[in-house]
């Protein structure tokens, strides 16, 4: 058995032993439902972007459907057309709520409780349109008179200030979530790995791991194991998100096309951003035997990663301020940062190349650094080992 | 030979082995002795690498211990653990593996050991729903899954009842005869006298004493006489003979060549000798003597 072997036996154990406890499958599946059922939630609760079924009974004029449709897509509200036989059925339909109004003939709209302005202007104005076009073709006009008579008139739009686009708006909140992914996932995973390490220590297990296996060989393999676990809750959750926000139809928000690249991004930073963390977590976990005294040096990755979280929060709104492009190389705050910024605007590749590159180079050493802290001081136990101990015990 | 060849490590301003020097041979039990702090957890670990010495080396057949060698060896730390929440045939299937068993043979050894030792009908088990005494089985068959050539023992017997001694001895047995080499750390002599049949006792990180028990035995300048009278330690003053006294017996200490026949006569007079022994010096004797405390 070789070192990559060994390596990857014990990332099997770790990987294993996490994922048969049920704590972690729970809120996984938890986290997952909860991302599914937002993108409808937030749909009802935005409104105005349901499909709503307008029942039509009695006799309209020819064309009603066609001209209704039409004046719907001009006033931006989806709707569907449902021809019932009689008013009384049509009524049953409204008050069970699977209608939204009904029009009876060319006399009424029927409403369950409450008007809808935007519903009633949308069958008027198609109606009406509908009679004109019957009127006009008895008056003898041709179908091209009768199209310039009815053309509405076209106005084009323009800002003063740029706005988001729906698009934009899509890419920012596609941003956020991304951003609030991995962070969670970087800091979770990265402190599994901590305790994973304490633990080892605290039962003493871990001398008898070290009789058969290299310090480092035990560290890289932890790593390894619990970084697939995150990644497969990462991919799980990344992939909901991208489920969520191409099935809902949010106000808006246009988040066609934004899918991929998000879940590649998720994917890519996550892995990066949890391996630069957890070596510096794993070699943090080697120095305490005791639960206590986890909050402790906990906090120093906390402290690290925390500006990153709220330097992704600025690269959101404006991905190319000069703070939010300096922030995306430094790779304490990279992974966070420069996902936000490529998710919420357009980064130029060699940047994102740059901050990889930096970020690859900064893990490596880490992995060193690390690697000689957990040698020099998982076998030390009682109180907390200073850095400072570790790193001369482990010189030999 | 598993040999260690004048071990030398310091700890800041502690030493823990000053020049120690041993051997143990395949097929034969090493009872590795010496008081608390002497240095025996430190030489073992330097078995394993665990320690690095600041000088002097641990030798495989007179070859430094390289990885695939290290694999071969066996090691139950001082300290005990293992994963608390792991099934234990899992468990010890998975340290199988990282000695390099194969994945098949790895399962298969784990259980074999596990019901060599009793536990059988506990592989689904987590470790944490054991007994103490079931977990140091556990524990030993963490150590010797892989059928090790030279077995590392710190400490086996703490914590251990008696019929846990019996097992554990027996055990050691076992393996020494199926030739693997045995060391083993204990400062529980009594516990352990009849176990080994070689020792090596250390003080302040070198040996004091190292030899075949009964060759140590036998060569001793010392020995004990005990002699009942009407059922009761006689403990008349002898002159030109010293004596000692403890746990209720009564020792004359005297000369290997001694004539004891003067002494039983006179013990004679005194009543009936009920019994009476002449030994040579037992391992806790060896080992008071070899540490003077």
């Amino acid at each position: 058995m070789n070192s990559i072997q060994r390596i990857l036996q014990l990332a099997k154990r770790d990987f294993t032993q996490r994922l048969r406890s049920k704590a972690f499958v729970f809120s996984m599946l938890l986290i997952v439902g909860l991302v599914l059922i937002a993108g409808p939630i937030i749909a009802a609760a935005s409104g105005g972007d349901e499909i709503s079924v307008i029942a039509l009974v009695g006799d309209q004029p020819a064309g009603s459907d066609q001209a209704i449709q039409q004046q719907a897509g001009l006033l931006n509200v989806d709707i569907e057309l449902r021809h019932l036989p009689d008013l009384a059925s049509a009524e049953t339909a409204l008050s069970d709520g699977d209608v939204a109004m009904v029009v009876n003939g060319t006399s009424e709209l029927v409403f369950d409780k409450e008007a809808a302005p935007q519903l009633a202007a949308v069958v008027s104005g198609g109606i009406a349109t509908a009679q004109r076009q019957i009127n006009a073709a008895e008056m003898g006009l041709s179908a091209s008179e009768v199209g310039s008579l009815l053309a509405p008139v076209q106005y084009t739009e323009r800002t003063l200030e740029p706005a988001n686009s729906e698009k934009d708006n899509a890419r920012q909140l596609a941003a956020f979530v991304a951003l609030m992914l991995l962070y969670i996932s970087i800091l979770i995973f990265g402190q599994f790995v901590m305790m994973g390490v304490m633990e080892e220590k605290q039962s003493r297990v871990v001398e008898v791991v070290l009789s058969r296996v290299k310090p480092t060989e035990v560290l890289t393999g932890k790593v390894l194991g619990i970084g697939l676990l995150g990644l497969i809750q990462v991919v799980a959750v990344g992939a909901a998100l991208v489920f969520t926000v191409s099935t809902a139809h949010l106000a808006n928000l246009d988040f066609s096309g934004i899918g991929l690249p998000l879940l590649g991004s998720l994917v890519l930073w996550y892995l990066l951003g949890y391996a630069f963390y957890s070596f510096m977590y794993g070699a943090l976990g080697s120095t305490i035997s005791r639960q206590e005294d986890m909050q402790g040096v906990a906090m120093l990755p906390v402290l690290m990663i925390l500006p990153g979280f709220f330097l992704g929060q600025m690269a959101l709104l404006e991905p190319d301020a000069t703070l939010a492009r300096i922030a995306s190389f430094i790779p304490i705050w990279s992974p966070m940062v420069m996902a936000t910024r490529s998710t919420a605007g357009d980064v130029p590749v060699w940047e994102v190349a740059v901050a990889i590159a930096l970020i690859v180079a900064t893990t490596i050493l880490l992995v060193r650094l690390g690697g000689r802290i957990y040698r020099g001081a998982i076998l030390q136990t009682g109180k907390k080992t200073k850095l400072r101990t570790a790193w001369r015990s482990a010189n030999h | 030979m598993l040999a260690f060849e004048s071990l030398h490590k310091r700890f800041d301003d502690v030493t823990a082995l000053d020049g120690l020097s041993f051997g143990a041979q395949p097929g034969r039990i090493v009872g590795f002795l010496g008081p608390n702090g002497a240095g025996k957890t430190t030489a073992m670990r330097c078995v394993f690498g665990l320690v690095t010495p600041d000088s002097g080396s641990v030798t495989w057949n007179n070859k430094a211990i390289d990885e695939p060698t290290r694999l071969t060896f066996g090691y139950m730390p001082e300290e005990r653990g293992l994963y608390p929440k792991m099934k234990i045939g899992d468990q010890i299937t998975h340290f199988a593996r990282l000695s390099g068993l194969a994945a098949k043979d790895a399962r298969g050894a784990a259980e074999r050991w596990l019901r060599d030792l009793d536990l059988g009908d506990r592989l689904d088990s987590k470790l944490e729903e054991l007994s103490h005494g079931n977990q140091q089985r556990v524990q030993l068959a963490a150590a010797l899954v892989h059928d090790p050539v030279v077995a590392v023992l710190d400490e086996p017997f703490a914590g251990l009842d008696p019929i846990g001694v019996d097992t554990m001895a027996d055990v050691l047995r076992h393996l020494s005869a199926k030739g693997t080499g045995i060391v083993f750390s204990s400062h529980q002599l009594d516990l352990v006298a009849d176990v080994c049949q070689d020792v090596v006792i250390i003080d302040h990180g070198h040996s004091v004493l190292k030899g075949e028990v009964t060759e140590l035995q036998r060569s001793s300048p010392t020995r004990y006489l005990e002699v009942d009278v009407d059922g009761i330690p006689w403990t008349k003053e002898l002159t030109g003979v010293a004596s000692s006294a403890g746990n209720g017996r009564h020792r004359y200490v005297l000369g290997r060549k001694a004539n004891i026949g003067p002494i039983l006569d006179q013990a004679a007079r005194d009543g009936e000798v009920t019994r009476f022994s002449f030994e040579p010096p037992h391992l806790t004797d060896l080992f008071r003597e070899a540490v003077r405390r």
